[in-house]
């Protein structure tokens, strides 16, 4: 794991120095102040609440697709440059001829936009903060629902990071990125669509809608984190296989 | 210290290198020269561990690149050709990354950085931003970053390529003082560097190595041995008298005016230069001819290179490569 800490801190400053962080950061709090903007005059209206539906578990959990298709291009904006900024500028060659492992490479790399990813929707709990003042919170449910987005995050942004390596190209690794998720996504609309079987079961077990939904009313289903985390992992490890493959290009 | 064994290359179907074998000796500034595409690049990047070889074997400090990466990329600072950086980043913070992943302890980081920051020229950009540097300043925080970890060995991919005249000067004057503590072994393809720089130079040309030696072993494998005698010849029988000597290939006679000849000897005699123009000298004296001037015209490196590297594309077959410190058979 040598290098994994400087890399890690390199890649912080080069995110927040550079104005991509700050402009993802702008789009991204405009979106999201809009969308909860309108849940929230959406419930005003309403006479009648019942407990388990207000503004919280809509803003994550019903009307979580809206939530989830800002991720869409927010996660690939986020890793596009990882691998292949320094591939075509050459500043991987002295990276990589430093003592250090590409577990470290790639890990130290991941893990500075899984932490951009979380500090983008920290403000978010300002949202919560401010509904607490005109009502009860269900802090349980807004638990389950963080650790859902973190969830969704880390496997999207693991995703990027692969992808960032399959290219020279910024704009190639997003929409690669893009076409990823979207199919993971489109994937969970499958859920809807077939009826009882095996290809609904799939649809459902990686339905990133039906993730939220749960994980909005505070059921936090293992398998789903279990899924979420596996599919990080699987999409790291190959990306470590790919940096190793480049020795031998 | 760097030691290469049948080192090849195939980048399907290109062959960068083939059954490249040298060594370089613990102190030494080693000069890899080539013209461009001979494969220098190829062997320093497959030393510092960027690549992988096809087939062969290197070790570094006696520790095996394939079965020891870590432990060699720690013994090696590697500068590679252009000396790439990131643009966003200040040159200390850029440098003070570099002594991080290079495992310098925390406590001697600022003062590790400082040192490469002074060895290298760049203390007074140090909180610039990289992207607002010229070319010379960038190269030179190459140059800090290989030396920021204090590396037994630097491997330096043409150090000086794209500078100025005062800069490459100026560049030059480091290399050799930091070949004082280090092991340096650097590429080029201007033969006038290795000259000023190098104790042994590498030559390498379409993937061979075709000679390797001191200077001096390389410029006594000149073809021809050249001199100029500057005379002054009344009775005009000095062309005679040298062309009869023996040893002389050719001559070549230019009249300068009043009776004063410049003589351009040629000999094929490579073994002892002196020798043949002492004769050449004394020969000329006792006949009442006046000598002004005699001059063994030195065998430029650069003449040398190109004999080399055009003997081989005449030369078919492998085995080219011929060590030229030991006599040749």
């Amino acid at each position: 794991m040598n290098g994994l800490f400087p890399i890690y801190r390199r890649e912080m400053l080069s995110l927040w120095v550079t104005p991509l962080a700050w402009i993802l950061l702008c789009i991204f709090l405009l979106l999201q102040g809009a969308i909860f903007y309108s849940i929230v005059a959406h419930f005003s209206r309403l006479v009648d609440l019942s407990l388990d539906s207000g503004p919280v578990q809509a803003y994550f959990g019903q009307e979580s697709i809206f939530l989830l298709l800002t991720l869409l291009l927010l996660s690939p904006a986020l890793t596009m440059r990882l691998f292949a900024e320094e591939r075509r500028s050459g500043t991987i060659e002295p990276l990589l001829t430093a003592p250090v492992t590409p577990v470290a490479v790639v890990l130290g790399k991941y893990l500075s936009t899984l932490s951009t990813y979380l500090m983008m929707w920290s403000p978010t709990l300002l949202y919560i903060i401010i509904l607490r003042k005109t009502g009860a919170v269900d802090w349980g449910v807004v638990a389950s629902s963080y650790l859902g987005i973190f969830g969704v995050g880390a496997a999207y942004l693991a995703v990027g990071t692969l992808m960032s390596a399959m290219s020279k190209s910024q704009l190639i690794s997003l929409m690669l990125t893009v076409l990823v998720i979207f199919g993971m996504f489109v994937l969970g609309v499958g859920e809807y669509i077939f009826d009882a079987g095996l290809l609904h079961s799939i649809c459902a077990h990686v339905s990133v809608l039906s993730q939220m939904e749960e994980f909005s009313k505070g059921v936090v289903d293992l398998r789903r984190l279990v899924f979420d985390v596996s599919l990080a992992a699987f999409c790291l490890f190959l990306t470590v296989r790919v940096v190793d493959s480049w020795r031998w290009s | 210290m760097i030691r290469v064994e049948q080192l090849s290359k195939d980048y399907g179907g290109l062959i960068a290198l083939r059954d490249v074998s040298f060594e370089v000796g613990r102190g030494e500034i080693a000069g890899f020269v080539g013209p461009n595409g001979a494969g220098k690049t190829t062997a320093l990047r497959i030393i510092a561990g960027f690549i992988g070889a096809t087939s062969g074997k290197v070790t570094v400090d006696g520790h095996d690149i394939a079965s020891e990466p870590l432990e060699v990329r720690r013994r090696i600072g590697y500068m590679p050709e252009a000396a790439p950086l990131y643009p966003e980043m200040r040159v200390m913070e850029y440098l003070s990354f570099r002594a991080a992943l290079k495992r310098v302890p925390r406590r001697r980081q600022v003062s590790a950085v400082s040192r490469a920051m002074q060895q290298a020229g760049v203390e007074d950009v140090a909180p610039v931003v990289i992207a607002h540097l010229s070319k010379g300043y960038r190269q030179r925080v190459g140059l800090a970053d290989a030396l920021v970890a204090s590396p037994p060995l630097l491997i330096l991919d043409e150090p000086t390529a794209g500078l100025d005249p005062n800069q490459i000067r100026e560049v030059r004057r480091l290399i050799r003082e930091l070949g004082k503590e280090h092991t340096v072994f650097l590429s080029t393809h201007i033969l006038s560097e290795v000259e000023s720089i190098c104790d042994r130079a590498i030559v390498i040309d379409r993937g061979r190595i075709v000679a390797e030696g001191t200077l001096r072993d390389l410029q006594a494998r000149r073809g021809a041995v050249e001199m100029e005698l500057l005379v002054v010849d009344r009775g005009g029988r000095s062309a005679k008298l040298v062309e009869n000597s023996p040893g002389v290939e050719t001559i070549e006679v230019e009249a300068l005016g009043e009776n004063r000849l410049r003589l351009r000897v040629r000999s094929t005699d490579k073994t002892s230069p002196d020798a043949l123009m002492e004769s050449l000298v004394r020969i000329l004296v006792e006949n009442q001819v006046g000598v002004r001037g005699a001059t063994c015209l030195k065998a430029r490196l650069e003449d040398v290179f190109s004999e080399l590297t055009r003997a081989e594309t005449t030369e078919a077959g492998p085995g080219g490569a011929q060590d030229w410190s030991k006599p040749a058979g």
